[in-house]
């Protein structure tokens, strides 16, 4: 009788571990896209891409250097779509592909499930170095990471993407 | 019965009204890239003359197309990011190629009876490579040491009102290593992106408050009349300004000039469609003017001249 007691507590106690770790994910996964909503990231141009590419550096803040890497991908896209990012040396800034800054909350029910967990916006980005972070690029800052990711994002499919969405026009609209 | 009749008719005519509106598309401007003086005279493709003892430079296209690889390479690249964002360019070789082919065409034309096409001075004149924006491209090479770097420059022109309406400039990092079309290849994708964002402001711009374009009044001096003759206690020139007042979009044209033998009027804003709903362009609204010097009081004669879709020119006096 002892044993099965035993085996049972142990299994609740996993049990009761487990939803405490998830939910915890969870929490910080949430505090993640509300850091991306508030446009809590960085961006500054790396180098020209190659066609139809801009190779971009994402700064992004976490308490896990992990949880990061992977927001660093949904900022990238989200930045490249409303923020643009400035140039540096010899590398032009781009300007934001959705020049209106009201078209995120207008338009939520596209953006939502783009920007949900494994969401749309995975398919216009690739991360660089198999998603390897210099050392100088990770920053302790008190309770949280700040992290720079370089990372690709197709911005011709993202663009094409978004204008077959009616969300931006094309060129050629209205002609 | 012939209540609801009509009021069927009435409501199927509305909605071919409206499917003519939303359906009818504006006039699409065209796009052509050309190297810029600049870059013809420092490159050497130039044709140089003596006009009473000034000397001279015009750009030589066709030379440079011919014999300028990189000047092919940076025009195919543009035309290739540009189709593939739904907007494709003229062709500055294939413009000139067919305005070679055209002009010989019509030296050897002949009808039955032995008749050729008639062709004035100004017809002739008129044959060269047109576009409505002009995307003008220049780059230099710099270099200081082993390193070269480019520093390139993209002018969207407005082929009628003479404004930049769009731009992307800049100098690349410098290399060791990359050969000159790498060099190229690589300002053309860093440019272009922010050329069109630009570009496509202008074009937000163009359907909200109408196509800018350019009219100018002038007159036959077989004709007696002038622009500062009376109609009603008031000049020809202030009619015709009173009805662009009333044709424009919120009224919106600058009188730039203004004698009695000519009218300048610049930064006019034209509706895109016509009231019947058409797609309608600088000759379009001057079609309007035309008629309205045609009837009483003023029955003047008049000829319309048209220079693509942003400028138009009515000669006074006769036909």
């Amino acid at each position: 009788m002892k044993p099965l007691l035993l085996r049972i507590n142990l299994i609740l106690i996993m049990l009761i571990g487990f939803s405490v770790l998830a939910q915890a994910q969870r929490k910080k996964q949430r505090q993640e896209d509300k850091d991306t909503q508030a446009w809590r990231y960085e961006i500054e141009a790396v180098n020209t891409g190659v066609h139809g590419t801009y190779l971009i550096k994402v700064w992004s803040y976490s308490t896990s250097p992990n949880a990061a890497i992977e927001q660093s991908k949904k900022n990238a896209v989200h930045g490249i779509m409303f923020k643009g990012f400035a140039g540096s040396q010899g590398i032009p800034g781009q300007k934001a592909l959705c020049p209106d800054p009201n078209v995120e909350t207008v338009n939520e029910d596209f953006f939502k499930p783009f920007f949900s967990d494994g969401g749309k916006y995975m398919k216009f980005v690739n991360i660089t170095n198999d998603g390897a972070v210099a050392a100088k690029d990770i920053i302790r800052m008190g309770k949280e990471y700040k992290i720079g990711l370089i990372v690709s994002v197709n911005v011709s499919a993202l663009r094409k993407d978004l204008e077959d969405a009616g969300i931006i026009k094309s060129l050629s609209s209205g002609f | 019965m012939k209540q609801i009749l009509k009021n069927l008719v009435l409501t199927i005519a509305l909605i071919v009204g409206l499917t003519t509106v939303a359906f009818s598309q504006a006039k699409k401007p065209t796009l052509m890239v050309v190297p810029s003086d600049l870059w013809c005279i420092t490159n050497g493709y130039i044709y140089e003359f003596d006009n009473q003892g000034t000397k001279v430079k015009i750009p030589n296209y066709k030379k440079a197309v011919q014999e300028s690889p990189e000047l092919l390479m940076v025009i195919s690249k543009i035309n290739e990011l540009m189709a593939e964002r739904g907007f494709p360019l003229k062709n500055l070789e294939s413009s000139l190629k067919t305005l070679e082919s055209e002009s010989a065409e019509n030296a050897m034309l002949e009808s039955k009876s032995g008749a050729s096409l008639s062709e004035t001075p100004v017809d002739k004149l008129k044959k060269t490579a047109k576009a409505d924006i002009w995307m003008q491209v220049t780059w230099m090479v710099n270099q200081v040491g082993p390193k070269k770097s480019i520093t390139f420059n993209l002018q969207g022109l407005d082929a009628y009102t003479d404004k930049q309406v769009a731009g992307a400039s800049g100098t690349g990092n410098p290399s060791f290593t990359a050969v000159l079309p790498v060099l190229l290849q690589e300002a053309v994708l860093a440019h272009l992106d922010n050329f069109n964002s630009q570009l496509q402001m202008h074009f937000n711009d163009l359907f909200e408050n109408g196509r800018e374009i350019v009219i100018r009044i002038k007159k036959f001096d077989s004709w007696d009349g002038d622009l500062e003759k009376e109609y009603g206690g008031k000049e020809l020139g202030a009619h015709i300004e009173d009805w662009m007042k009333m044709n424009t979009v919120k009224g919106r044209f600058n009188t730039s000039d203004a004698t009695e033998n000519m009218m300048l009027f610049e930064q006019v804003r034209i509706p895109l469609y016509d009231s019947n709903g058409n797609a309608t362009d600088a000759r379009g609204f001057c079609k309007g003017l035309q008629k309205h010097l045609n009837l009483p009081p003023f029955n003047i004669t008049n000829k319309l001249m048209m220079k693509g879709l942003g400028q138009a020119t009515i000669v006074l006096g006769e036909k």
